[in-house]
């Protein structure tokens, strides 16, 4: 009996050793995954979140900051991709801008991913997929699907309750993960307090005149394919002196100008405004705009793998978007968007409502306040619909091929650390 | 094939394969594991898409570590605390100090909320204060099976107690809502709970004989002074308060690590001569018996994992949601408690969150809802397949009749605080006053 007993045990040690070998490698390989970009011709200079923040330097928070800079004085615009990895479509829309933009006037600063460790793992108990494929002329593309936080293994453990600096406020335990719930950051906090207090300080250094954070949202959840903007932010000067809490009208309202892009786009695409609460701490739609003179756009698209209560989680879930059980809760009226499962929530469409929402804010702040105008371009929801009805997949179609001849000088590998000659161009 | 169909299969095949294994193995927790297998090969087999299923089911393991990690922890804390004849002492003093059956009741009660209250998990109550409650509770003459209830319902009031309800801080993390204005929406109806099982389960007990029961303990050590008792608690709520009070201050320890600071005090207070050899055999001790509750909380990681891969939690979460208003009032009380026996705290974002939003849709008061439904979940603890704190209950008093006997007589308290909860739900406009 005993003997059998302990065939049992070590057979059962033997098959936990083989799947955690088999799990192991998966992770490995969604750790280490490193994505190639090509940027384009505008591209003027690389900095890293570790110029900002120095203890950054060599952590999985480092990430690159690839600047446009047209030379011509004008406006500056910061765009925060991949602030939640988990939201892919953020990601993309930022890779696509950095490969494909124009800048005439003023200057354009991209962070494609501004949680990168949170990249390099998946959301626990939520059956992610590891990677989605995008595929162009030239071939198939592979792209990590991350985590809503930084991943434990940089940032570990949490506390029983988060309470978010310097508001004081309880937040989630998880959420000291949580990049949009860290602002404006510590300098010498955790990791992602760091991250966060970098991302401020590129937009208090750089001077930043407007400063897009793109997310993705349940449509369960209010404010999906909404922006998100202040109507009032913080007397900071008020604040550090006496602590005492008090919000203004800035002379800029950045709530403004969203509700104008937002009834600009209504045209191509459904696209509410919100206005930033005052009592919820820590996100970019607030913590941006009290901690810096900026103007603050957050935008969400519609992305039904954040719902939870979705089918089989299979990449083309992800990609496509279509799910039966949404269909029936969007029929009860309990959604906040129009779906319709035979169209779904393709990634083209979400990556392509934040293309043309993040320029559509660029070109109405220029119109509601000329001496902010940047001129910049890069591809257009239209433009990637018109590619869709021709039976192609529009991301791919503006992607570059990195490994092409023309493009191996701009070409790009997105890590934590500079991999590769190129960077050294770029870096000063 | 629907994806409803699709999924209803591969629900009854997950119950089927939960089912039959617990029949043969006797073990919720290995048969949770063996219904996420099952369910994760039937979902591959049906969704080839998925691909190999081994890395979101390893992915499960991880869910809830750091909840194993604290059960284990807080475990270790109390055994070596209780090794120093500490918690025979307190009893000691409480027995013999307080005579008022209904005040210690009472003291009892507020005892074991206290450490559900700073984890968020009703399962340390039980391991911290557990054995000394269910000795006092013997001396006021409570038949073991009322004994293991108050122990139970307890446990699963402090684990919804502020300041730290985990149900609450995911539905609010889910819905972007501060995690405020909980306080007295969650305190005033535990009280309310807790003062009606105190009356439940103290009615009708005679206290036994003092001077016999305090025969029963073990005799008092001259060098077990109060410091010496009181040190370990001091550090323990000391590095609680330290991380609410100056969180910028100090880095982040985690709750496990916490534990393992006061379990070294209280190594360094206890009186005892006690060798490394003896300490050994103390952690080796704890871990058989912190072991099948951290396989539960490990096991129920993989089956959520593998219910969100293959849609059965789509199924069920938006089935729930998708029901008439009247239902939901009803039939929350019965599904809310089912979810969070399979999903434990993840019940929070496959039906909380969702209820969140469609209340918010319905314009209905989300912060009463939110605390309604964190009352309400909670009861699932002692349900299948988990129930982690019925079982934990029935563990510490010893209690060998059928689980089912148990839960017959737990029913009413847990009637009790759900229609509160369904009751917060219904008048959500009325209570908006307490925050």
């Amino acid at each position: 009996m005993e003997k059998k007993a302990l065939i049992f045990k070590v057979s059962a040690l033997v098959v936990a050793l083989v799947l955690a070998l088999i799990a192991g490698i998966e992770f490995w390989q969604l750790r280490h995954y490193k994505e190639t970009i090509v940027a384009s011709e505008d591209l003027t200079e690389i900095k890293w979140f570790s110029d900002y923040v120095p203890s950054l330097k060599n952590t999985w928070m480092d990430t690159p900051v690839f600047i446009f800079d047209s030379g011509v004085e004008g406006g500056t615009v910061f765009v925060c991709g991949c602030p939640h990895p988990y939201e892919p479509a953020s990601t993309m829309a930022a890779y696509l801008m950095i490969e494909n933009i124009h800048v005439e006037k003023g200057k354009v600063i991209i962070v494609p991913r501004a949680n990168y460790s949170g990249s390099t793992d998946g959301m626990l108990g939520d059956a992610y997929p590891k990677f989605f494929h995008v595929s162009s002329d030239w071939g198939i593309t592979q792209y990590r699907i991350g985590d809503r936080y930084t991943n434990p293994l940089d940032q570990w453990p949490d506390p029983f309750t988060y309470i978010n600096y310097p508001s004081g406020q309880n937040l989630a335990y998880q959420d000291i993960r949580n990049l949009n719930r860290t602002y404006p950051g510590r300098e010498n906090g955790t990791l992602t307090e760091r991250a966060a207090y970098a991302i401020l300080e590129i937009i208090r250094n750089e001077g930043v005149d407007m400063a897009i954070d793109m997310h993705e949202a349940e449509i369960l959840y209010p404010v999906t394919s909404t922006y998100v903007a202040p109507p009032t932010v913080l007397d900071r000067e008020k604040f550090l002196e006496t602590g005492e809490v008090v919000y203004y009208e800035p002379e800029r309202s950045s709530l403004d100008v969203a509700m104008w892009a937002g009834m600009t786009l209504s045209e191509q695409f459904l696209m509410k405004y919100s206005a930033s609460p005052k009592t919820l701490h820590g996100l970019s739609h607030r913590e941006w705009a009290d901690w810096s003179d900026t103007l603050v756009f957050l935008m969400e698209t519609p992305e039904i793998f954040i719902d939870k209560i979705t089918g089989p989680r299979t990449e083309a879930l992800m990609t496509e978007g279509k799910d039966e059980f949404l269909q029936n809760v969007t029929d009860k009226g309990l959604t906040y968007f129009p779906y319709e499962m035979d169209f779904g929530t393709p990634m083209w469409y979400r990556v392509g409502r934040h293309l043309s929402g993040a320029l559509e804010v660029v070109l109405d702040t220029a119109m509601f306040y000329p001496e902010l105008e940047c001129i910049c371009s890069w591809p257009t929801y239209l433009e990637m619909k018109e590619i869709e009805e021709s039976g192609k997949d529009s991301v791919g179609a503006f992607l570059k091929d990195p490994n092409a001849p023309e493009n191996k000088d701009r070409a790009f590998t997105i890590y934590y650390k500079p991999v590769g000659d190129n960077y050294d161009k770029y870096m000063k | 094939m629907s994806t409803t169909m699709l999924t209803l299969i591969l629900l009854i095949i997950m119950i089927a394969a939960f089912v039959l294994s617990s029949i043969k193995l006797k073990s919720p927790d290995i048969s949770m594991a063996v219904a996420a297998v099952v369910l994760a090969i039937a979902g591959t087999i049906a969704v080839p898409e998925l691909g190999n299923p081994v890395r979101y089911l390893v992915e499960g393991l991880f869910v809830n570590l750091d909840l194993a990690l604290l059960f284990i922890a807080a475990s270790i804390f109390v055994n070596i605390y209780a090794h120093s004849g500490a918690i025979a002492a307190i009893t000691r003093g409480v027995v013999e100090k307080i005579n008022n059956k209904w005040i210690l009741m009472s003291i009892m009660g507020v005892l074991m909320l206290i450490p559900g209250a700073l984890t968020g998990a009703g399962s340390v109550a039980i391991f911290v204060l557990g054995g000394l409650v269910n000795t006092v509770l013997e001396y006021l003459g409570i038949s073991q099976k009322k004994r293991t209830v108050f122990i139970c319902f307890f446990a699963m009031l402090s684990a919804a107690c502020p300041p730290i309800n985990l149900w609450t801080m995911l539905m609010t993390a889910q819905a972007n809502m501060p995690y405020v204005g909980f306080t007295w929406l969650l305190l005033i109806p535990i009280v309310i709970a807790g003062a009606f099982t105190i009356v439940f389960v103290g009615w009708g007990a005679k206290p036994q004989n003092k001077e016999e029961t305090l025969a029963k303990f073990p005799p008092k050590d001259p060098k077990l002074k109060w410091w010496r008792i009181v040190l370990p608690f001091v550090a323990i709520v000391g590095l609680f308060l330290l991380a609410l009070y100056d969180p910028w201050g100090l880095p982040v320890l985690g709750l496990p690590l916490m534990f393992l600071i006061a379990g070294l005090v209280a190594l360094l207070c206890n009186p005892k001569k006690t060798t490394f050899k003896e300490y050994l055999g103390i952690l080796d001790d704890t871990m058989e018996q912190v072991f099948p509750l951290v396989a539960n909380v490990l096991s129920i990681g993989v089956l959520q994992s593998a219910m969100a891969a293959t849609g059965v939690r789509g199924l069920i979460g938006s089935t729930a949601v998708g029901l008439p208003l009247v239902l939901i009032y009803v039939l929350i009380i019965i599904v809310g408690p089912i979810c969070q026996g399979c999903f434990n705290y993840g019940v929070s974002i496959v039906l909380g969150g969702p209820l969140i939003f469609m209340f918010n849709t319905l314009g209905m008061d989300v912060t009463v809802i939110c605390a309604a439904l964190s009352l309400i979940f909670p009861l699932g603890d002692t349900l299948p397949p988990s129930r982690i704190v019925g079982r934990l209950a029935c563990e510490t008093t010893e209690y060998k009749e059928s689980y089912l006997s148990f839960f017959k007589t737990l029913v009413l308290p847990m009637l009790f605080l759900g229609a509160m909860g369904v009751a917060m739900m219904v008048l959500h406009s009325k209570l908006a006053f307490l925050y």
